[in-house]
């Protein structure tokens, strides 16, 4: 005796054969960028059967710019302006792990108060980097607003880093050896204002955003990635920690002063397109806990830099560094041969990691779930194509 | 949270939002008051003063004609280029000077960090714009100018929310 769900499901299957049959004809292919508004110098081709994606290749390398061949004709500190340019708007996070590997090569320690500035300009850069994220991620569900209110709030924390390094995005701020400057006399007071509004503009963001109804049927239970299958093909960041699995490299390998900063690690078990939006948002929050402690224990004066030769030469050797930037894992693998130009610099980012689980997640799901599911992974292709 | 509250909550943030300032720089009326002069460098002690890096301030009574800005800018944008000048200063033997082209210039400021003689700076003007390319060279006369600039709006955060008042 066959049930009625068995029938249908027969019947299904002798669908199925006949769309083998005549595949060649019912897929349709589209090429989504590098024009599309958003997927930023990025293309996908997807195949589709109706409204289902069932075949997707992701064709990154339109930016591609060969920064760690450039990094091999220039000595260690002309490489920290270009090594920004893949993430202007996180620099000091792509410029952070590179300093820690040259310092790690040449074996000098940053003075004290130089790391905790170093520390204070990565998370506000994380702030400046997780709002501009969200902003487009509203624009991609067709949510205006969200695209202003990141956007304008931003504005808060460009201003601080403006204060701090000098300009508004590109800092060059990090340089091994330290920073390049000590904080402005009244930094203190201004960023612990601002930083406070902002989290207080963030609060906001749940009623308008994350608790909508509309966002919500969006996002809940579209592009589900399991914890076994995140680990599996190697995410990282926010992807991850979206994932279920609590791993964040402030946490497992505390660089510079963060094993002095009391600071939860925050994740969600829903693994859902969701859960990739709203982790970064409470990231958001754990970093204004992060900068408040920072400006409370951070010396009263004291060196910021150690002084180097502008040719510094390290020994032949090796040196491998990471950190947590707003898109998950960035590390440097710095090869040296004893002259002042390194010999090879690798750079392992975040974005290419979570591009791998692109494809992963959209085979099956609906063409309409795409921008969710894509800006999700908390992907910059430039930063992807180096 | 059901979905009738939820849509409500959330008209109800965003109409908050009519009885608020708006939070906008009406540039150019107004323009954003700045920490000192511009970024600094002390080479004895091997640290910056901070301050916005925009066009540079060139003394021509300090400058040595040493080229080490310019060979700190080869691997960056190559916009220096050391230039023959009229003046004849005792501490310049060889009567060159650099030559920015604001073109090329990424504005990292490492050529301030490697001038050991105090002599060029950053100053806080950065309105560059030019209708030629060759305007936006600017010869070393161009550059001891200093720069006027007068930006007074503060970020003010009161019961209003943010604003540039």
């Amino acid at each position: 005796m066959s049930t009625l769900e068995e029938k249908i499901d027969e019947a299904k299957n002798l669908s199925m054969q006949i769309v083998k049959d005549s595949e060649e004809d019912r897929l349709m292919t589209l090429s989504v960028g590098p024009q599309h508004p958003g997927s930023g110098h990025f293309r996908f081709v997807i195949k589709i059967d109706g409204d289902y994606i069932v075949y997707v290749d992701p064709d990154p390398g339109y930016v591609h710019r060969g920064h760690e061949k450039m990094c091999e004709y220039r000595n260690f500190f002309q490489n920290i302006p270009h090594l920004e340019r893949p993430v202007i708007h996180d620099s000091c996070n792509i410029t952070y792990s590179y300093s820690l590997a040259i310092e790690d090569l040449i074996g000098i320690t940053v003075p004290r108060r130089g790391q905790f500035i170093r520390a204070i300009a990565s998370e506000l850069n994380r702030l400046v980097y997780t709002e501009y994220w969200l902003a487009i991620y509203g624009i991609f569900l067709g949510h205006s607003t969200m695209f202003m209110w990141p956007a304008g709030d931003r504005e808060l924390i460009i201003d601080l880093l403006e204060r701090l390094t000098g300009h508004r995005v590109t800092h060059a701020f990090n340089i091994p050896g330290g920073v390049r400057n000590d904080m402005p006399y009244n930094f203190k007071e201004k960023c612990l204002t601002q930083v406070n509004y902002f989290e207080k503009r963030l609060k906001e963001y749940e009623h308008i955003f994350y608790n909508n109804p509309l966002l919500r049927q969006r996002t809940e239970g579209v592009g589900i990635l399991s914890k076994e299958d995140a680990i599996k093909l190697g995410v990282t960041g926010s992807v991850l920690r979206a994932s279920g699995v609590p791993y964040d490299i402030r946490k497992v390998e505390p660089y510079d002063v963060y094993d002095e900063i009391d600071f939860n690690v925050q994740y969600m078990k829903t693994c859902d397109s969701f859960a990739r939006a709203y982790v970064p948002y409470l990231d958001m929050i754990e970093s204004c806990h992060i900068i408040r402690q920072l400006l409370d224990k951070i010396p009263e004066s004291g060196d910021v830099r150690e002084k180097l030769l502008s040719n510094v030469k390290g020994p032949p050797g090796e040196s491998f560094k990471r950190i947590e930037s707003g898109r998950g894992a960035l590390s440097y693998h710095i090869v040296s041969d004893g002259t002042s130009r390194a010999y090879r610099v690798k750079m392992s980012v975040g974005s290419f990691r979570n591009l791998l689980a692109l494809p992963f997640l959209l085979v099956g799901s609906k063409l309409g779930d795409m921008p969710p599911i894509y800006w999700s992974l908390n992907y910059w292709p430039v930063e992807a194509d180096r | 949270m059901n979905t009738a509250s939820g849509f409500i909550k959330a008209l109800e943030s965003g109409t908050k939002h009519l009885f608020i300032k708006r939070f906008t720089l009406r540039y150019p009326e107004q323009k954003l008051k700045f920490d000192g002069d511009g970024y600094q460098f002390d080479p004895k002690k091997g640290v910056g003063i901070a301050g916005l890096r925009g066009r540079h301030i060139l003394f021509h009574d300090k400058c040595t004609g040493c080229q080490l800005c310019s060979i700190a800018c080869e691997g960056i944008a190559e916009a220096i280029s050391m230039v023959k000048v009229d003046e004849h200063w005792k501490q310049n033997k060889k009567s060159i000077m650099p030559q920015i082209d604001y073109g090329k210039c990424v504005f990292c400021g490492l050529c301030v960090d490697a001038c050991p003689f105090y002599a060029l700076y950053m100053t806080n003007d950065y309105e560059l714009s030019s209708y030629t390319k060759s305007h936006l060279i600017y010869t070393p006369s161009q550059l001891a100018v200093k720069p006027k600039y007068d930006g007074d709006v503060e970020i003010k955060i009161d019961s209003m929310g943010a604003n540039h008042g």
